[in-house]
Order: structure tokens, then sequence, then C-alpha cells
């Protein structure tokens, strides 16, 4: 299968380079560890924020850590597309008589993510046998739909940006305030904000979705109506399907910046 | 002495360029400020800290975007590649001592970007509504003394940058050596926190380490968590760290030149 030889050859080619990958690596956990010291921190100072309290607010962490590197490690491609339209390397992609999708998820595996995947599963895994929860098969199903929901979303927000690239040509910073912000106003559950912001993050872009509603269902608490929070991680996943053609329809309008 | 001032004067006028990346990054600053007003906010609904009030985050806050550019660890420009494909050497045939000149380059960059950004945080900070809106320092030698502070972590900052500097040299890596500096600086510094959240007996000790001179300590003398007294005190032992960091990324500096190879050329 090409992708395996995809992978054959990031997994080389990052290895060439071992001790830039190790340092990269090491300096990521480094930031990851310093947030999780400080939403505890903030914990041990606070106890409770708008009733959650520090495992609870740990396990969002864990989602979020899993879902954004993971997708991060397989979709990298999609981050890196605005320089594949500003060089015109783009043209060459397309081309080629494979699926655009494919070369992209190609183009880009990145390994030093994994460790944040790993800590991001540890502490899914501190925070839920710290939890009081009574499981049932419905709280398991749930919880696996949350995690495979928070890839879609995110994944999501990596074919906007992609698209977008494809008219703004420049890679401007701010377009990264909807992917970066979306991720920290992951690391908590999203109701302690303000209601408008809240709302933008439930309905126009489903962080809610992995995020508190799958909360609500585990914890059974909150005001939503249980069976809702429960099949919301499925509504998120639909987000996908507008990103999908959103950048079909962008890729249609691109127009080569030579070489 | 006059060298400096002119290779300050270059690029701080080559930064003032970038107008389009500074309107990008105020809108970036401005939405990073609201969410972390409301995430702080929703803290302290759920109980209180002495000393830093609702209003007196939401002005923290602000004022630490407003001066982002200032507080972020970053290698000057350039500095990362010439070391990584060998064009550093031309800078060793310059009769400028080499550390000076990158930390002038640097203060140069950090300063225009700065100007660039500040004013309109702090303007849109004081026009928005109530309980999102920034305060008038607490005095007026609060006010001054916040400005003294600024200047000393502007210069803190790039001490530090420059240890990235170093770790670049010996590693050959400018991502992974300006990433371990800049989280740990941020970490200690009040960047993924305000300090004044923080655990008491933890602040006791982070309030005489260098990082918290960078910009925390500004923003609590404006915010008036700490008196005029005691932070003119802590930036007298912020001014000897900050001899004493120069100090330390000369000597590294100076023995990674003396064992550097040029690659080619």
């Amino acid at each position: 299968m090409l992708y395996k030889n995809y992978v054959k050859m990031h997994l080389k080619s990052s290895f060439e380079y071992r001790f830039n990958m190790m340092f990269i690596s090491v300096n990521q956990l480094l930031i990851m560890v310093g947030e999780i010291l400080t939403v505890y921190l903030l914990f041990l100072q606070f106890e409770s924020v708008a009733g959650w309290t520090f495992y609870e607010a740990l396990l969002m962490l864990g989602v979020i850590y899993t879902v954004y590197s993971t997708v991060e490690m397989f979709a990298r491609g999609y981050d890196e597309f605005p320089k594949l339209v500003q060089s015109g390397e783009l043209d060459r992609f397309l081309i080629r008589p494979v699926n655009i999708h494919y070369q992209i998820f190609g183009s880009r595996v990145e390994f030093t993510k994994i460790p944040r995947i790993l800590l991001g599963i540890v502490i899914s895994v501190i925070a839920l046998t710290n939890l009081a929860v009574d499981w049932t098969v419905w709280k398991v199903l749930v919880l696996i739909a949350t995690y495979v929901c928070g890839m879609f979303v995110i994944f999501g927000l990596f074919l906007l940006n992609a698209g977008v690239s494809i008219f703004t040509i420049e890679n401007l910073e701010f377009l990264n305030i909807i992917t970066n912000g979306s991720k920290e106003l992951a690391y908590y559950p999203i109701n302690i904000y303000a209601k408008w912001l809240a709302r933008i993050f439930t309905f126009i872009i489903p962080i809610a979705c992995f995020n508190y509603l799958p909360l609500s269902f585990i914890m059974e608490t909150g005001s939503v109506p249980m069976w809702l929070c429960g099949v919301a991680p499925l509504f998120g996943m639909l987000f996908v399907v507008p990103c999908l053609l959103f950048f079909s329809m962008s890729l249609k309008h691109y127009k080569s910046t030579g070489t | 002495m006059k060298s400096y001032w002119g290779i300050f004067k270059m690029e701080f006028k080559g930064e003032l360029q970038y107008r389009a990346k500074a309107l990008s990054g105020i809108a970036t600053q401005l939405f990073w400020g609201l969410l972390q007003i409301y995430l702080y906010t929703a803290f302290l609904n759920s109980g209180s800290v002495d000393g830093f009030s609702i209003s007196q985050m939401v002005s923290y806050i602000w004022l630490g975007q407003a001066f982002f550019a200032l507080r972020y660890v970053t290698m000057p420009k350039r500095v990362g590649k010439e070391i990584v494909n060998g064009n550093v050497c031309y800078k060793f045939v310059r009769p400028i001592n080499i550390y000076n000149q990158w930390y002038v380059e640097g203060i140069g960059q950090k300063f225009a970007a700065t100007l660039l950004r500040f004013l309109p945080i702090i303007v849109i900070g004081f026009l928005l509504p109530g309980n999102l809106s920034l305060s008038l320092p607490v005095s007026v030698g609060a006010f001054f003394l916040f400005l003294f502070g600024l200047i000393l972590g502007l210069l803190m900052s790039h001490a530090f940058a420059m240890l990235a500097v170093y770790l670049t040299f010996k590693t050959l890596s400018e991502k992974g050596s300006i990433g371990i500096v800049s989280a740990i600086v941020n970490m200690f510094g009040g960047l993924f926190i305000p300090l004044p959240l923080l655990p008491q007996a933890l602040q006791d000790v982070l309030k005489y380490l260098p990082f918290s001179f960078i910009t925390d300590l500004p923003l609590r003398i404006y915010i008036g968590n700490v008196g005029i007294v005691d932070g003119l005190v802590l930036m007298a032992i912020g001014v000897v760290w900050l001899i004493a960091i120069i100090a330390i990324g000369k000597l590294l500096i100076g023995g990674a030149l003396k064992k550097t190879v040029v690659q080619g050329g």
C-alpha cells in the first residue's frame, strides 16, 4: 500500500535527525507538563470552577491532548498546506493520479507527537480512575465517541485553515486563532466561559460535543437533557462534512502561484 | 557605543515594516486576552484571592497581552539560521563583540514589535465595558515604576533569548533551543498563568527568581498587587539577576565560539 511507504519514508527521514526529533519531543512534553501543572495549581487554589473539580478538568485536558496530537501527527500535511500553496508545490500534487487527500496525509507524518498522544492517554486514564462514575455500556460508548468526535472536529478545523490559505496565500498568524483557540478553549469544560462564547463553540464549531456535553453525560450532571448529551459526539462528527466541502470548493478556485 | 546604536536603529526600522504582521498579532492578542479573562473570571467567581480581584486580573491580562511581544522570548531574527548554515562566520570578522551585537539586534526588534502592537490593545482594553475593561494604574508613582519595570523586562527577556542562542550553537536546532528556554520562562514567568493565582508558598519563591521580572512584576506594580517600596526592592534584585544572566550568556557563547566549526561556506 502506498501509505505504508509514505510512513516508512517519514520514519526513516526523522530518524536521520534523531537528536533533533528527541529534542523537539522533549520540549513539547515540557510545555504539556507545564500546562498540566498549571491546571493542578489552579485547582489547588480554587478547588472547583463552575461546579467542576480537578479530575473533571483533567479528563478534558486528556481528551484534547490525545485528539489534537493524533490529528497533528497524521494530518500535519494540512497544517503545512499553506506552504504548498505559496511555493506552488501543490501543482505537482494535483497532476498525480492519486486522490489529493491521500497525498496530503502522506506528505507529512509527525512522529514527534507520539509522546504527547501517550501523555494525553495517561492523563485521561488518571482522571477516569479518580472520578466516581457509575459505568454503563452507554457511558463507555459515549466516551469512545468523544475521542472520535474530537478528532473529526479538529481535523475539520485543519481543513478549514488549509482551504482558506488557497485564497489568502499568505500565512497569517491570525488564521491560527480558530484552531489554537478551539484547542485552548477545550482545556476546561467550556460552560465555564461566558454564554456567547460557549454558544459559538457549541453550535458553530462543535467543541462542546467532545467536551462539556459528553462530560455531563458521564458525570450525570448539567441542565442539558441526558439523551442530547449522549448523542452530541455523533452530531459533532458531522462538522467535518461542510469542512470537506469547503476544502474541495477552495481547491476548484486554486490558481497556481507559479514557481 | 555608536555602532550599537546604529544596529539598534537598523533593526528597529526593519521591524516597523511588518505592519500586516503586527495587525494580525493584535487581533490574536485581543482574542487570547478575552479568552483568558473569561477563564480566570470563572475561577475568581468560585473563590477569591487576596490582592487580586477580578478587575485587577483583567488589567493584568490586558497589559500582559499589550506587551506580549516584549515578554515572549524569541531569538533575534536570522541568528538561528546563520548559526545552522554557517554564515555566522561573517559576524566573526567584524570588530564588534558578537554577544553585544546580537543582544542589541534583538532588543531593537522587540522594541519595535512592542511599539507597533501595544497601543491598540491598551485603547481597546480601556474602551471595553464594565468587567472586561482595563483600569488606570493605582498611582502615578506605580505607573512610572511600571514603565521602568517594562524596560527591565525587555532586557531580561532578551538575556534569556541569548541563552537559547548558546543552545543553538550546541544543538544546531533553533526550534528546540528556543522552545526549551521559552517553556521554562513562560512556566515560571506568568505566561501560562498569572502568578498571583498560584499558591502563596510558590509565589514567595518565584518572585525572587529571574523569570517574574520579564512581565509579572511590572504588571503587579501597575495593579497595586505589589507596593512601590517592595517593587523597588524587587527590581534591584532583578538588576542583579540581569547582570548575572548576561554574564553567564557571554561566558557560554564566548566558549562556544572558540569551538565553533563552520560547516563549509
